[in-house]
């Protein structure tokens, strides 16, 4: 690997405390709207790096991720339009009933490889879809549901300063926790799994429950993020969490790079860069963002990460702690 | 001051949360107004949004022609909503804070402006409402937002007094399932119950259907004389089409989307899948008609835009817009045209009917004109003005 | 009445369905890979039709003939561009670049062609009033529609098992190198395989198109329906996809009938997840599976 060309020396640790610096003081500096962006943008590091988890270390061919982003975002918001619960009872409510649904739905998938599962999330998310627009007693239908606006008291600022914030700690959490998962035991047991499933049970790894895990850290993080995108956008409604959606998560993870969790942050970060970009365009969107995921899978298979890692100093993500982080 | 950096920190934190959602006098100056609209711009209902947007456009060039609003020039910017609430919302909050509109003069699908809605009124900005008939937004009544177009339930109730005004006795109700086709099919249901009138057959269809021949047997199984159709053009071409097929041909009358009556009869196979076929519609006259012919070569001057009747109810929301920003008076303030707003009576050259806002109804449209193809020209052939 | 419409109606949609799974198994077989973008072949190729006839105003057969012929184009260019390149690549790959070719022909579809729906109307010859036949409604343009679906799929089949460029694709399937080792072009079959599918969607685009509406969005939707036909009948196995796709036209139908209009849409969803949960191998067996 360290016969790679260096391309430049920019050490990953400069560009993260960039990113966290910058992110920090944009409601200070910036207007309501970048406010909204950035926040945008911060959900879906956390929903980036949770797809990454199931689809990038554990190589499980999942479409579901879009649905359990819906779910958290309907249970956070419709508990707190129809059963008026305060959003901090609300939100985590929310979250831990996308990761049951996630579970329960994982259980039969567990059995199925490849183009099947596939094959069996798609069905599922487009069934999930279908859900959310007919059961319109609980979903309210196709027109969705508006939330009210969050209340920070005793604190002295306002709704969308508060809940950027919130997202703001929650994604240092959720990275942090990521990062540890995948330099334990258990990430080399995902990656296991990935490389070869048969190998991974011949070395004595419980593939199944393993892979159940993998589905429920995705489905946590996923649920979180559907119920902090409920209260950030003030409202749900079906159309959001169509396939479009995962192909966009889909490029967040496979441009950062399989198997890099900072890769899907960068992922994250410039797909929803660019889709502002683009804002008034959005045919280019359904052109440009398929472009970008062919490409990248025909051209760039391990994404920037893996670019990065090879040409840039400091950018490698080891499966564990070994000197040579230290060194660093 | 020693280590200034801390307390810079704290007071722009302070100031930050403290944001003032008032500005006082914000898309003004002495010689221009700033206008803005949040639209579906692109995505698959953007060939109803933008015809309106281009209307209201027309009517604002005109006024800058003619020198302006007591000398002020309108600048109008729009931003694409794709109708999703996530892209709606941070449309309005670019518009809010980076662009920084007087008035908002627009919005478009009703997906995306209920998100929309709860910024604009923390804002407090002004906004006309001339695209979407979401009764929700008018409804209750918010000092903020004013209507130029008829709301919903004018269709519904408006659909079923022209069939009691024609004498028909066995009603049946198509309708689709989504957020436009609830919007409709419940102002329509109460309406029936009103009137103590029960349908002879009332069936739901997918917005995007293939094949509606089952609808169209069903309902003539039940031999209406007349169907109402709350329908989309996705829809009502096949249903149309089908109906035509199977033989089922009483009065039909449909609502305000399907006012391209001739598109519709070219795709349900030819004008006469449409001879008995009629529309209400929020639009005075029908885009051939003598009184809209000034406003149609402008249009087709400046957009190269197809004249249609979508046009008109951009144009009505327009001149609505310029009045009662004239009535606001030289000196304009945001109050000041909320109050002109409250008691504004006026007429617009592409309604039949007049504005008419009170303080405590902002739905200020309530006129809908009656339209049918006739020689292939789309014509008007009588108005109503429906009452709860 | 209606009953028997929704049998004959079932059937014909049906009778597309299985044209569209054929044109996805040949694919499977040969190649090893499922194509997602197969639906916006579909799509493209209603388009092409609509494009001939409708706009440029060619008379209805030769603008069939040529929409197939330019459907057999776009299948060879998405070969040479994308699939080439990840024919050796794990499964993974294949779906997400074809799920990115699909939403990259939409967009542009969308931008050629507009989103409102447009309408391929069937030559005057064709179209007419009901004709009663056995005390069942039928009309003539579902006759012609299924007649010749038929016609193709049957004819399909036999030229992969029965003909030398069918044992052909069987033994590239088989094994890669084995073909090549006897002067097999793997890369021609591979091409004139994906061409073949093409131009079969195609064939049941223009067939089916004035029965229904084109916009950018029906190549997904139809891509779910044979999928559930595929994985029905058993991933792979070419008859069963026949059966596959009548037996889910018959149930839409009647479930749009008698459960919820809305039930339609859902149907083709329920059936793949059952299928893969209690049966994967669907109802005759899967075949020609690589080791996944």
């Amino acid at each position: 690997m360290s016969n790679a060309k260096r391309l430049f020396w920019l050490p990953r640790g400069y560009v993260i405390g960039a990113g966290f610096v910058g992110f920090a003081v944009i409601p200070l500096l910036l207007s309501q709207y970048y406010i909204f962006i950035a926040n945008i943008a911060l959900i879906h590091i956390v929903l980036a790096v949770g797809l990454n988890i199931v689809l990038g270390f554990t190589g499980q061919l999942v479409f579901a991720n879009g649905v359990l982003f819906g779910v958290g975002a309907y249970a956070t918001g419709l508990l707190m339009v129809d059963a008026h619960w305060p959003f901090w009872f609300a939100f985590p409510a929310g979250t831990a009933i996308a990761t049951i649904i996630g579970v329960l739905v994982a259980l039969p998938a567990l059995r199925l490889r490849g183009l099947y599962l596939a094959l069996a999330t798609v069905a599922f998310a487009q069934f999930a879809l279908w859900v959310f627009i007919h059961f319109d007693s609980l979903t309210h239908g196709v027109s969705g549901a508006v939330i009210p606006p969050l209340n920070f008291a005793p604190l002295p600022i306002i709704p969308p300063v508060g809940i950027y914030y919130l997202s703001f700690v929650l994604v240092i959490v959720a990275v942090y926790l990521a990062i540890n998962l995948v330099r334990s035991r258990i990430g080399r047991a995902f990656v296991a799994i990935r490389e070869s499933e048969r190998a991974a049970e011949a070395l004595a790894i419980d593939v199944p429950r393993y892979k159940l895990l993998a589905y429920f850290i995705s489905a946590v993080y996923a649920g979180a993020a559907g119920g902090l995108f409920s209260a950030v956008v003030g409202a749900v409604v079906p159309d959001q969490f169509n396939l479009f959606q995962i192909v966009l998560q889909f490029c967040m993870v496979l441009v950062g790079g399989i198997g890099m969790i900072w890769g899907s942050v960068l992922g994250a970060i410039a797909v929803i860069g660019l889709q502002e970009m683009l804002r008034g365009l959005r045919e280019l969107q359904e052109v440009g963002f398929g472009l970008l995921l062919l490409l990248t899978v025909l051209f760039l298979p391990g994404g920037f990460g893996a670019f990065l890692a090879k040409h840039v100093a400091g950018w490698r993500e080891n499966l564990r702690n070994t000197s040579e982080d230290h060194a660093r | 001051m020693r280590k200034p950096l801390p307390f810079v920190l704290a007071l722009s934190l302070c100031s930050a949360g403290f944001a003032p959602s008032v500005f006082a006098e914000e898309g003004i100056t002495p010689t221009t107004i700033k206008i803005g609209t949040m639209v579906a711009l692109t995505g698959p209902l953007s060939p109803l949004f933008i015809p309106q947007v281009n209307g209201t456009q027309i009517v604002f060039d005109e006024v800058n022609a003619a020198g302006g609003i007591h000398g002020r020039k309108i600048e109008y910017i729009r931003e694409d909503d794709e109708c999703l609430p996530a892209r709606g919302v941070g449309a309005i909050k670019k518009l809010i804070y980076e662009v920084k509109p007087f008035i908002i003069v627009g919005g478009g699908c009703s997906n995306a402006a209920i998100a929309e809605k709860p910024e604009i009124i923390a804002a407090k900005i002004p906004w006309i409402i001339t695209a979407s008939t979401a009764d929700g937004l008018t409804d209750p009544v918010s000092p903020y937002i004013f209507s130029s177009i008829s709301p919903a339930w004018t269709e519904a109730y408006g659909i079923l007094q022209l069939a009691i005004d024609d004498k028909k006795q066995r009603i049946a109700v198509v309708y689709q399932t989504d957020a436009w086709g609830k919007a409709r099919i419940e102002p329509l249901r109460e309406a029936l119950k009103k009137k103590g009138i029960v349908p002879v057959a009332m069936e739901e269809v997918s917005p995007e259907p293939t094949d509606l021949t089952p609808t169209a047997l069903k309902i003539q199984a039940a031999n209406p004389d007349i169907v109402l159709m709350l329908l989309y053009p996705k829809a009502a071409v096949p249903f149309l089409r089908d109906s035509f097929k199977v033989g089922l041909k009483p009065t039909m009358v449909g609502v305000s989307p399907l006012l391209e009556i001739d598109q519709i009869a070219k795709g349900a196979g030819g004008p006469e899948t449409v001879a008995n076929f009629r529309v209400l519609g929020a639009a005075g006259y029908g885009p051939e008609d003598a009184q809209v012919a000034q406003w149609k070569a402008k249009v087709e001057k400046r957009f190269g835009d197809r004249f249609n009747l979508y046009h008109l109810q951009g144009i009505a929301g327009g001149q609505f817009a310029v009045e009662a920003l004239r009535r606001a008076g030289p000196d304009p303030t945001r109050e000041k045209i909320l109050t002109a707003m409250s008691t504004l009576e006026a007429k617009a050259d592409t309604y039949a009917g007049p504005f008419k806002c009170t303080p405590t109804d902002h739905q200020c449209q309530k006129t809908l004109g009656i339209f049918a193809l006739k020689d292939g020209r789309i014509t008007g052939v009588g108005q109503t003005t429906p009452s709860r | 009445m209606l009953l028997t419409y929704l049998l004959v109606s079932g059937i014909t949609s049906g009778a597309m369905y299985a044209l569209v799974a054929v044109g996805l198994v040949i694919c499977y077989r040969t190649t090893g890979h499922l194509n997602f973008s197969h639906g916006e072949m579909y799509m493209v190729g209603g388009y092409f039709a609509f494009t001939f006839h409708v706009l440029w105003g060619v008379p209805y057969l030769p603008s069939l003939i040529l929409a197939v012929v330019a459907g057999g184009v776009m299948g060879l260019l998405s070969d040479r561009l994308v699939f080439r390149r990840l024919i050796k690549a794990p499964p993974m790959a294949m779906v997400v670049a074809t799920v990115a070719l699909s939403f990259l022909l939409k967009g542009i579809a969308r931008f050629l062609w507009g989103g409102q729906g447009e309408f391929v109307p069937f030559p005057s010859i064709v179209s007419g009033a009901p004709v009663q036949f056995l005390g069942v409604t039928i009309f003539p343009q579902q006759t012609v529609v299924l007649g010749v679906g038929l016609l193709a799929m049957v004819a399909l089949t036999l030229l992969f098992r029965n003909t030398r460029a069918g044992k052909t694709m069987q033994a590239t399937a088989e094994s890669q190198r084995a073909a090549y080792l006897v002067g097999v072009r793997v890369e021609r079959v591979y091409s004139a395989t994906w061409a073949a599918a093409a131009a079969l969607a195609t064939l049941a685009a223009v067939l089916m198109a004035p029965l229904t509406q084109l916009t950018p969005d029906i190549g997904f939707s139809l891509l779910i329906k044979a999928l559930a036909a595929t994985v029905l009948g058993g991933l792979g196995n070419m008859p069963g996809a026949i059966v596959g796709g009548f037996v889910i036209g018959i149930t839409e139908a009647l479930a749009a009938a008698y459960i919820d209009s809305t039930a339609q849409d859902v149907s083709a969803f329920v059936v793949i997840m059952l299928v893969l949960v209690v049966k994967p191998t669907g109802l005759f067996g899967a075949k020609g599976q690589r080791d996944v």
